[in-house]
């Protein structure tokens, strides 16, 4: 039996050697809208002979679609849980974590809006129900428009867990199922405030308020409060030699930086 | 023609008569008509037992819910939970007692300078709309100075590099530099003027609903700080605009004088609820500790068998060893939950006197609270606060005995879990704390949209129907029906976006029409609500519902109409007195298929409702409407895709499917009870 499974290993290894490489990457939307693709097309233009899947639908799905097999690459907005790091443990697979970059989470308002500024406690106040008139954090009156990315979301659990202490948000807020959509619909509505990742925080209609006095600009990264890392989650021992070496070409060499940096977020090496 | 008739005929019949003679092809001792008999029989029962599967299918994977579901309550109850969320509702209706009054206290202090404020959102809303109208011309200035930051930077790396300088390079790159400073210098100037040409547009000064006019005076030096602003000098604002800001703060901090009795009063309440906080919060840690402890038991064997598993199938002894190692530290044990919870248990005492204090407090901070305002919001605001007291006091009276007699190990019946479900007010997921799965305010999001779509739809197809099959001429007929059965042709994500994109921004600028605002819930803030989404439905409701009472108004006998219109009664008298009673029952049959299309649709309730988890605020009327609202469909499309298979939550989505089935299916055997009276007839 197992001569068999050697003799197949060895097969798709040549057969491997000779067609293209196929990388199938999976997992969180901030990641794999923007990013990922950019830098799978910088990787490919650069004279790798590689070809990618990427889908991207939420970090859950980075850790079912590695656990099951069906992705040889996850991506995930958020560090893994603790009851999925015992399912991997269950099928005795050990998970590797790579950071890929940073994100700062922007918590954003109309245009027309006059807050220009909101502390760590008010926007705690403001997403769980709270606070729910602009009067009371220094704008003018009108009840508060609350959008929020869909449970499945990294950036749903890790604003969660960065700027609302853990508490549950508030049952008026309207879950979105994208950034897209968020800044859709702040752009739309006076009253309305949100979230969404650094690279969607400059779409029109839209401002990013300070958050404690801290501007979201890259280079604030590390007084921010609303700041997290974004990963590239492997299984230890089954990774194949081109996933390797297209993942640490996108955390260190200098042409994926770029990349990173250009779609807005900040590159790991920072 | 005759000829090719006969041919036809004569082919046709040798046809025939190859099929239905007895001899001839044999199939495994069948003849070709027993094959075909068979054939269609067993399509027939093929699609009957995919049916059969489905359901089972659905049944199974649900059935497993409810136990699971009993399982988290428990653990709820077991780790503490369940306490620490009675004292958890009496802090929060304390903050809507303070957010009510703290939202009456700005409304009161903002009062004086609404004029100043008036001019400052306009100013940003003017900005905002120039902007957004001279976008494309903003990106090319921008790409402009890009791309000349990207030269600069290539001319300093030249500039750095080791080795000789290339001269054609550099000459290139300043050349580069040069063209592209003038380039900009050009935009620029193009902006400008199209800025100026915006300005003077109607466009530009749409201030948005809900927005205080500005006096004329004040628009010419809104223009001007606009221009200011679109193009900054500096960073200081225009020197209109920091005097204005001036203005408004200093009317603020008079009023704030005025009212500095008020705001001691909210201070008060404020600080009077944080000990509870601080005794809610260290209380949550521990339950959620526990709450930990109780989940890994349950994975517990699980693991082991995992690890166990594994040393099973590995031949490298250190690995075996390794893996039989961590097999070995799984704990299985049951934590002690009484000793887990003796925390809580010792903590009642202290929060029943922290909550006399705090309702002391509250009481007397209460009757502090000013009795009348100067604003309509600061009135409106203070009823609030008043009704939220009353509350307030329900609440902690309410949870009194629940917190006294409250034990860890009360036990939970199975029904318990089932109720929570059907009659639960919270849909709670991927929480840090406990998930809630409770049906009520999807269903009343379902519902209400279907209600709305049928009301809109109803009139329309009824009528529609009964125009064209009874009243309208040939031509009309021909072209009437295909229209309205084509409308159920378009795809429901296409009218989705349409919801999306088109429809609801009309809907909310519609809304906002002076003379519509006696519509209840108008003027809108949102664009995806219940009524958007139902409207919509509506639409897509339409042909089935048109169809169907067609259908049903030419079942009708035509010897009764014939009666009718010989005993001399007119087309419509006929129409009202005879056709639609007759087909009374056929046309509600067709309004509740019509219902079933409603309720099951998914992609324009997931895109339009707004999708927020709460049981609408029927508080306002029948303005209930324009409120954003999630559905069972909705939740099902939105949260299936990325639940582990198994997990508690997905089986949650797989009872509420279950509850659609059910009330789909109802509705169809509802609709096929009358239909079969109609035939009676």
């Amino acid at each position: 039996m197992k001569k068999t499974f050697s003799l197949l290993a060895l097969v798709s290894l040549l057969a491997g050697a000779n067609a293209e490489d196929k990388l199938v990457i999976k997992g969180s939307d901030t990641l794999g809208a923007k990013m990922v693709p950019q830098l799978a097309e910088a990787y490919k233009a650069s004279g790798n002979e590689v070809s990618f899947e990427i889908a991207a639908e939420g970090s859950s799905t980075a850790f079912t679609n590695l656990l099951a097999g069906t992705g040889d690459i996850g991506m995930s907005s958020r560090d893994i849980k603790g009851s999925e790091v015992e399912e991997f443990t269950a099928k005795g697979m050990e998970i590797k974590d790579w950071v890929a970059a940073y994100d700062m989470i922007g918590v954003i308002v109309n245009e027309k809006s006059g807050v220009e500024e909101l502390t760590t406690e008010q926007i705690q106040g403001i997403f769980t129900g709270d606070i729910t008139d602009w009067s009371e954090v220094g704008g003018d009156a009108g009840p508060i428009s609350v959008y929020t990315r869909n449970t499945s979301s990294g950036t749903y659990k890790s604003f969660q867990e960065m700027a609302m202490d853990k508490r549950d948000y508030g049952s008026d807020t309207q879950k979105m199922a994208g950034n897209e959509q968020i800044a859709e619909e702040v752009a739309k509505n006076e009253n309305g405030i949100g979230y969404v990742g650094l690279a969607y925080s400059d779409k029109d209609g839209i401002k990013a308020v300070a958050v404690d006095g801290v501007e979201l600009k890259p280079e604030n990264a590390k007084d921010y409060a609303i700041a997290r890392s974004l990963h590239y989650y492997t299984i230890k021992g089954q990774l194949s030699d081109a996933a390797t070496k297209f993942l640490v070409w996108a955390t260190t060499d200098k042409k994926a930086l770029e990349v990173v940096e250009r779609v807005g977020f900040i590159p790991a090496g920072e | 023609m005759s000829d090719s008739n006969a041919d036809t005929q004569k082919g046709s019949s040798d046809f025939e008569k190859r099929i239905f003679q007895r001899k001839g092809f044999t199939f495994f001792g069948l003849g070709l008509q027993d094959v075909i008999r068979y054939f269609f029989g067993g399509n027939a029962s093929l699609a009957i037992i995919i049916l059969i599967l489905i359901c089972f299918f659905l049944a199974k994977e649900a059935a497993m819910f409810f136990p699971d579901h009993h399982r988290g309550l428990k653990a709820y109850r077991s780790a503490g939970q369940e306490f620490v969320d009675y004292i958890g509702q009496e802090i929060e209706q304390h903050t809507r007692i303070y957010s009510s009054a703290n939202i009456a206290y700005f409304a009161e202090v903002n009062r004086t300078s609404l004029e100043e404020d008036a001019i400052l959102r306009a100013q940003r809303a003017v900005l905002a709309n120039v902007e957004s109208l001279t976008a494309r011309s903003w990106k090319e200035l921008e790409r402009g100075l890009d791309n000349l930051e990207d030269a600069q930077e290539d001319l300093d790396d030249l500039k750095e590099s080791e080795g000789a300088l290339d001269a054609s390079a550099l000459s290139k790159l300043t050349k580069d530099i040069a063209q592209l400073e003038a380039k900009i210098v050009t935009v620029r100037a193009k902006l400008k003027k199209e800025v100026t040409v915006v300005l003077g547009s109607e466009k530009a000064w749409d201030l948005g609903g809900g927005g205080i006019g500005i006096s004329s005076g004040a628009r010419a030096k809104v223009l001007d700080a606009v221009l200011f602003e679109a193009f900054p000098d500096s960073k200081e604002d225009h020197p209109f605009i920091v005097e204005t800001k001036a203005a408004s703060r200093a009317k603020k901090g008079l009023e704030a004088e005025k009212l500095a009795g008020f705001k001691d009063t909210l201070k008060a309440l404020q600080s009077a609820v944080r000990p509870m906080k601080d005794l809610h919060s260290d209380l949550k840690k521990i339950a959620l500790e526990s709450r930990k402890e109780i989940n890994s038991l349950e994975t517990a064997p699980a693991r082991r068998d995992a690890w166990l598993a594994g040393a099973e199938s590995t031949d490298d002894p250190a690995e075996k060893a390794r893996m039989l190692a961590r097999a070995g530290e799984v704990v299985i044990a049951a934590p002690d939950l009484s000793a887990l919870n003796a925390p809580i248990y010792s903590s009642v005492d202290e929060h029943r006197t922290l909550l006399a204090t705090l309702q002391a407090e509250v009481e007397r901070l209460h009757k502090d609270l000013p009795d009348g305002a100067e604003t309509e919001s600061g009135r409106k605001n203070l009823k609030k606060a008043d009704h939220y007291y009353g509350e307030f006091v329900t609440t902690v009276r309410e949870n009194r005995d629940k917190i006294q007699g409250w034990r860890h190990d009360k036990s939970l019946g199975l029904m318990a879990s089932v109720g929570a479900f059907l009659m639960g007010k919270d849909w709670v997921t991927n929480s840090s704390w406990h998930d809630f799965y409770g049906l009520l305010p999807l269903f009343t999001g379902s519902f209400l949209i279907s209600i709305i779509a049928l009301v809109v739809a109803v009139p329309f197809a009824v009528s529609a129907a009964v125009y064209v099959n009874q009243l309208a001429n040939r031509r009309e007929q021909t072209f009437i029906k295909p229209a309205i059965e084509f409308i159920g042709a378009i795809p429901s994500v296409v009218l989705g976006f349409f919801g999306i994109l088109v429809f609801g921004e009309t809907l909310r600028m519609v809304s906002q029409l002076e003379y519509l605002q006696w519509i209840p819930g108008f003027p809108m803030a949102e664009r995806l609500t219940i009524l958007n989404a139902g409207l919509l439905l509506a639409f897509m409701a339409v042909p089935t519902i048109f169809t169907l009472t067609e259908d049903a108004l030419n079942n009708v006998p035509r010897a009764l109409a014939e009666n009718s219109l010989a005993m001399g009664a007119t087309k419509l008298q006929t129409v009202f007195r005879v056709i639609v009673p007759t087909a009374i029952s056929g046309i509600i049959a067709a309004v509740l298929l019509g219902f079933g299309r409603i309720i099951g649709e998914t992609m324009v309730v997931l895109l339009v409702a707004g999708n927020k988890i709460k049981i609408p605020d029927f508080t306002e009327g029948l303005g209930v409407i324009a409120q954003p609202a999630h559905t069972m469909t909705g939740i099902i499309a939105q949260e299936l895709g990325e639940v582990d298979n198994g997990s508690l939550h997905w089986r949650a989505l797989f009872m509420v499917g279950v509850i659609l089935f059910v009330i789909s299916l109802g509705v169809n055997f509802t609709a096929q009870q009358i239909l079969k009276k109609l035939q009676k007839i």
